[in-house]
């Protein structure tokens, strides 16, 4: 199996406060890859490092053969990737569908002028657009709200919609950020079924993420980080029974029960 | 109502832009006097600003107090150009849009950097710097004793009679011709996928970046584009006044734009339009109260904002749901529980 993403070294200082200390990980494609520690082993600053809302200060960062370190967040996006946040972006003033339809902003293929004067290209891209879109909102679950603000979405439905949104740039990888924090148990199990729909568009997943169930249950390689450091990685089954990752969490928000 | 069929519905806009053409055409055989045929032309140009500005602050984002600042270089490039260099105005205007253009780049770089009211600092030091420069570069700008004699646009078509656009009906048709072109444009921009881009940033810059979005290069495109059409607004400016002077470019100008943005509501086409022709008309409206005038003026102002922070749009589209509610209640409401 060849990787999609390759993480040597790589290296995030805030201050003096090692956030990432020499991370190197190797994500598989077409696989469902998890990076679960307790809070603050860094897995924030890593999903940042990946997608590029940081540069790491030192470190490779290499996705399907090219060089990702010193590439901003915008120009990686054009390379596949896409992601959603821990704490929601939405554009809350505006609609779902508004929402979605700003994700294909790399995938417009129309004549500079028409933009100003629409004629027939406009208005196939325009129509295109729309049709995906409205898929991708019923992937999510959210076709039938299309037309309402987005900040009024409940809470569970407002990370559908960034789920939604990301899918627009249409990605090779998709890196999700605790998307399961604040969903309620039926929207988790919704939530897993569409992370493997995901997967099987043919898209290599990796997502950030606390829920201990969720991830046992989707993820084919589960990668622990322990204040900013490496800890363990391996299949979901070995995670769960490795004694540093149990101490790791001993005391901490995991329960041992999900470990069981 | 079907989720694609809903998606897919344009809205029906070529009756209003009719309405609008024949209320243009009408508008100086309504308002004879000359008087308030100026006050017409300066509506125009008003319009055009406040359009410009809205597109930056609106639609963008970005807190522009410079805006006062194109306004100028359009009416000085165009005037130095005719009067110093013997240009066509028609040429010289061109050159007068691009100038203002390429400069609105320089301030893009500063809002590529700042956020908020830093920028909108940045942006109102830019302003006085315009206007120092026009005070101070008199070899060029005459100064504050300005620039007099400017006759008004000349336009001559091979085979056709010459338009003489001294005539203020002809002048107002010339600018309110513009003002409406440029708001289709920008009407048609705004809804493409470019207008989703810029609604983007500015709703959120870092989520925007997560599709792709070069916050810094859309930023300059909307900077420049508004700074043209300010610079467009200037070219017409002094052939109206028939003198220029720095005066015309106060630091005050560009607050009075945000004025028009704000009161007549940002983020929408329309708003920007409503602003500036009633702060345009207000005032005028307002003399039969003598000195009281300008307080009149500010007070509602004040009024505005405190009571419709959405603008007078916002305000006109929420009255009317409220009215569509009234109604439904009233003959039974449970159909509009329902949808």
């Amino acid at each position: 199996m060849t990787a999609l993403l390759e993480a040597n070294d790589l290296r995030k200082s805030f201050g003096g406060v090692k956030a990432v200390a020499g991370i190197s990980l190797a994500v598989p494609e077409n696989s469902i890859f998890a990076v679960i520690g307790p809070n603050g082993a860094g897995k924030s600053t890593m999903m940042n490092l990946l997608s590029g809302t940081y540069q790491p200060d030192s470190g490779t960062l290499m996705f399907g053969g090219r060089q990702l370190a010193g590439l901003p967040a915008h120009r990686r996006v054009r390379l596949g990737l896409a992601r959603t946040f821990q704490k929601i972006r939405l554009f809350k003033q505006l609609s779902l569908l508004d929402n979605v339809l700003a994700g294909f902003h790399i995938h417009h293929r129309v004549p500079a002028w028409q933009y100003m004067l629409p004629g027939a290209a406009f208005w196939r891209d325009w129509r295109r657009c729309r049709e995906e879109g409205l898929a991708l909102l019923e992937f999510v679950g959210l076709a039938g709200q299309a037309t309402q603000r987005a900040g009024a979405l409940a809470y569970g439905q407002q990370r559908m919609l960034e789920i939604a949104r990301a899918m627009a740039t249409r990605p090779k990888l998709f890196m999700l950020d605790e998307p399961a924090a604040g969903l309620n148990a039926a929207e988790v199990a919704f939530l897993q079924q569409r992370l493997q729909d995901i997967r099987a568009r043919g898209i290599t997943v990796v997502v950030v993420e606390h829920n201990m169930e969720l991830v046992m249950k989707v993820a084919d390689h589960v990668f622990v980080m322990d204040h900013g450091e490496f800890l363990f990685e391996g299949p979901p089954k070995a995670v769960q029974s490795n004694p540093k990752v149990i101490e790791a969490y001993l005391g901490g928000e995991f329960d041992s029960g999900a470990l069981a | 109502m079907n989720g694609l069929a809903a998606a897919l519905r344009r809205d029906l806009r070529w009756p209003w832009y009719l309405g609008a053409v024949i209320l243009l055409l009408l508008l100086p055989l309504l308002l004879g006097t000359p008087y308030w045929r100026g006050i017409l032309i300066v509506c125009a140009m008003n319009v055009l600003l406040a359009m410009s500005l809205n597109l930056v602050i609106g639609y963008t984002g970005q807190l522009n107090l410079g805006q006062s600042g194109f306004f100028a270089i359009g009416a000085y490039v165009t005037t130095v150009l005719l009067k110093s260099y013997g240009w066509n105005f028609w040429l010289a205007c061109v050159a007068a849009v691009l100038a203002a253009g390429l400069v609105g780049l320089l301030l893009a770089a500063f809002a590529a950097r700042l956020r908020g009211h830093y920028l909108g600092i940045a942006s109102l030091g830019f302003a006085v710097i315009v206007y120092q420069i026009l005070i101070n570069w008199e070899s060029v700008t005459k100064g504050v004793q300005g620039i007099y004699g400017i006759k008004p646009p000349p336009l001559s078509i091979p085979g056709y009679p010459d338009l003489n656009f001294g005539n203020q009906a002809a002048l107002f048709y010339l600018v309110a011709g513009i003002a409406l072109l440029v708001y289709l444009l920008l009407d048609n921009l705004l809804r493409s996928p470019i207008g989703e881009t810029l609604r983007a940033i500015r709703e959120d810059e870092i989520s925007a970046a997560s599709l792709g979005v070069n916050g810094a290069k859309w930023k300059a495109f909307s900077f420049s584009l508004s700074a043209a059409i300010a610079g467009l607004a200037g070219c017409f400016y002094p052939s109206f006044v028939g003198t220029l002077v720095p005066d015309a470019f106060n630091t005050v100008e560009s607050f009075t734009m945000l004025a028009m943005v704000v009161v007549g509501g940002m983020g929408t086409m329309i708003g920007p339009v409503v602003g500036a022709i009633v702060l345009t008309f207000l005032p005028e409206l307002l003399r039969g109260f003598g000195d009281l005038r300008l307080i009149v003026y500010g007070l509602a102002l004040t009024l505005v904002v405190l009571f419709m922070p959405g603008g007078m749009v916002q305000a006109w589209q929420l009255l009317r749901v409220r009215v569509a509610k009234g109604k439904a209640e009233g003959s039974g409401g449970s159909a509009a529980a329902g949808s």
